[in-house]
């Protein structure tokens, strides 16, 4: 655990994110979205992102340590997203965090993306301790983590293809939605009914709780391919249905682990957590089960940097001048999360 | 005043330390993909090599390409976190003024100086400067990405049949055969004027150079050229 206030900076993919992090306390956290610049590819351009980042990157900082009530001679520690991510952008924050800390031969904690979005709930208000199962489900990632120790927690499955947020945005530009997809996709799907398409279930893999959901997104194709133009209330179904066969299985393999390993609580993050129907089948499913739901407020289950200030509390510190070494990793570590 | 100069545009990253007019030294790192990634633990061995703390440093120099993406961000992140953990200003140098700034202490008045970094892609980042009195550059092409060939012709239709022009860098010597066809000299290669010196973004602040450290790109991302392409916009 850091003493006092460390900087946490995050850059892997489209969010240029600051945060002033003291022990489980978030004393300001700025994102930048990039989500507009990206919105004309129709997904995340690695360039672009990079580009952005740069021109962004010290305007944010500032903002955060402004917003924080701090100055960069109160830092005890200064906290970086090294993987995995974007090369281009994980570099400009990999390399401004060195730079910053190696000034004042403060330490520098490289931290892994994915346990951000695990610590997350650990910050007040949530609080979470563990033991407790976490799904991260976003555009990059989808996993299923068994937290006995937030320093190392267990990978229990994970996607064999596309990850839940993009399985979702290809859904949602098929249906003819713009991008980014979620939030359009939830909304036309909360007039559809659920139940009018069944879409294979998005299950798979060879460990039990694996999931897949190239199925899916390939069975909707063929829908919209063979049904021709599709009426407003057929498109509404489709939504609907289409979101289920996604939402659903992982509400389901994220409470059936949680009775699997006789743990209280259960925890959500990454983008997809903001889909109010995976919220609603997650709560409804915890309430039955007994279990209690961490569901940070939704700036911190979408890319952010106070995750990372949170994740750096348990990760090792690197010593100046050893980090000078320090690089940024596009992949995430074999096996899931490096201990 | 004691100025922090790094270049990472090449694969060949420079840095370098002065102290009013005189330099207190250099290093090179690379050259290699990648080498842009240790440029901080460079700095760091240099600064300790001269016993200079990083928060003694005055200002910073950055040289803002063109050159790689990568390797470009990475040393233009390094210096403005550098100046923004240090308090001190951050000054950008277009890098090619760099590389034309030694050869033009060498070359006649009225010689065409072409600084080329290799661009891949069978282009070359270039511009071209006008030599004057006591070597001052006068920019002629703005920093661009070209072929070698289209970018000789141009050389010559816009120095006049007889104008000396010199080409340097990795470019000069990539684009070498396009260059010698249109009478473009290019130094053999291995010459120390084809390397581009951290202290020479220096020696172009003295000439009133400086600018913002916004970086030169000199080309589109690749998805903004195939979109403005579906658009019909044309690149
Ligand atoms: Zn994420």
């Amino acid at each position: 655990m850091i003493d006092g206030p460390l900087l946490a900076i995050e850059t892997s993919c489209d969010e240029t994110a600051a945060a002033i992090v003291d022990g489980r306390r978030v004393r300001s956290s700025i994102i930048a979205s990039q989500a507009a610049l990206h919105a004309p590819y129709g997904g995340v351009v690695p360039e672009v992102a990079a580009r952005h980042h740069l021109g962004t990157i010290n305007r944010v900082i500032d903002a955060a340590l402004a917003a924080g009530g701090v100055g960069l001679d109160d830092l005890q520690a200064i906290a970086v997203t090294q993987r995995p991510g974007l090369i281009g952008a994980l570099l400009v924050g990999v390399s401004t965090a060195k730079a910053l800390a190696c000034v004042r031969r403060l330490p520098l904690i490289s931290v892994d993306h994915l346990l951000g979005h695990v610590c997350a709930s650990w910050l007040e208000p949530v609080a979470l301790d563990p033991p407790f199962v976490c799904l991260i489900a976003s555009g990059g990632h989808t996993r299923l983590d068994l937290v006995h120790d937030l320093a190392a927690p267990e990978t229990l499955g994970q996607t064999i293809d596309d990850a839940a947020g993009e399985a979702i945005d290809k859904g949602a530009r098929l249906l003819g939605l713009g991008y980014p997809g979620g939030p359009a996709l939830e909304q036309l799907a909360r007039s559809g009914d659920r139940t009018a398409h069944r879409f294979p279930i998005a299950l798979g893999g060879k460990r039990v709780r694996d999931f897949s959901f190239a199925g899916v997104k390939t069975s909707l194709l063929y829908v919209i391919r063979d049904e021709g133009p599709l009426s407003a209330r057929r498109r509404a179904d489709l939504a609907a249905s289409y979101q289920e066969a996604i939402v659903g299985p992982l509400a389901a393999r994220l409470l059936d682990a949680a009775r699997e390993h006789r743990v209280p609580a259960v925890a959500l993050g990454g983008g997809v957590a903001a889909n109010g129907r995976l919220r609603e089948l997650v709560t409804e499913g915890a309430a039955r089960q007994g279990l209690r739901v961490a569901m940070p407020e939704i700036a911190l289950c979408t890319d952010n940097a106070a995750m990372i200030g949170a994740a750096a509390q348990f990760t090792a510190v690197v010593p100046w001048p050893d980090y000078l070494r320090v690089d940024a990793i596009p992949t995430a570590p074999p096996g899931g999360i490096a201990a | 005043m004691l100025t922090f100069a790094l270049d990472t545009s090449t694969p060949s990253p420079s840095l370098a330390i002065t102290r009013g007019d005189a330099l207190l030294g250099e290093l090179w790192l690379g050259p290699e993909p990648g080498a842009g990634r240790r440029v901080l633990e460079g700095a760091h061995h240099l600064l300790a090599a001269l016993d200079v703390d990083f928060r003694a440093l005055e200002r910073i120099v950055v040289g803002v390409g063109p050159g790689g993406f990568t390797g470009l961000r990475i040393g233009l992140a390094t210096a403005d976190a550098l100046g923004q953990s240090i308090g001190c200003a951050v000054i950008g140098v277009v890098s090619l003024e760099a590389l034309a700034v030694g050869l033009a202490e060498t070359v006649a008045v009225g010689t065409l100086v072409v600084p080329a970094h290799d661009a891949r892609r069978r282009e070359l980042f270039a511009a071209a400067y006008r030599v004057g009195p006591g070597a001052e550059l006068t920019e002629v092409v703005p920093p661009l990405a070209l072929g070698p060939a289209p970018l000789a012709d141009r050389l010559r239709i816009l120095a006049g049949a007889d104008a000396p022009i010199i080409a340097v860098g990795s470019g000069a010597i990539v684009g070498g055969e396009a260059f010698r066809a249109a009478g473009i000299e290019v130094p053999p290669a291995g010459y120390a004027v084809h390397r581009l010196r951290a202290a020479a973004l220096i020696a172009r602040i003295r000439a009133g150079a400086g600018r913002s450290t916004e970086p030169i790109y000199a080309r589109l991302p690749d998805a903004e050229v195939n979109r403005r392409h579906a658009a019909g916009e044309g690149a």
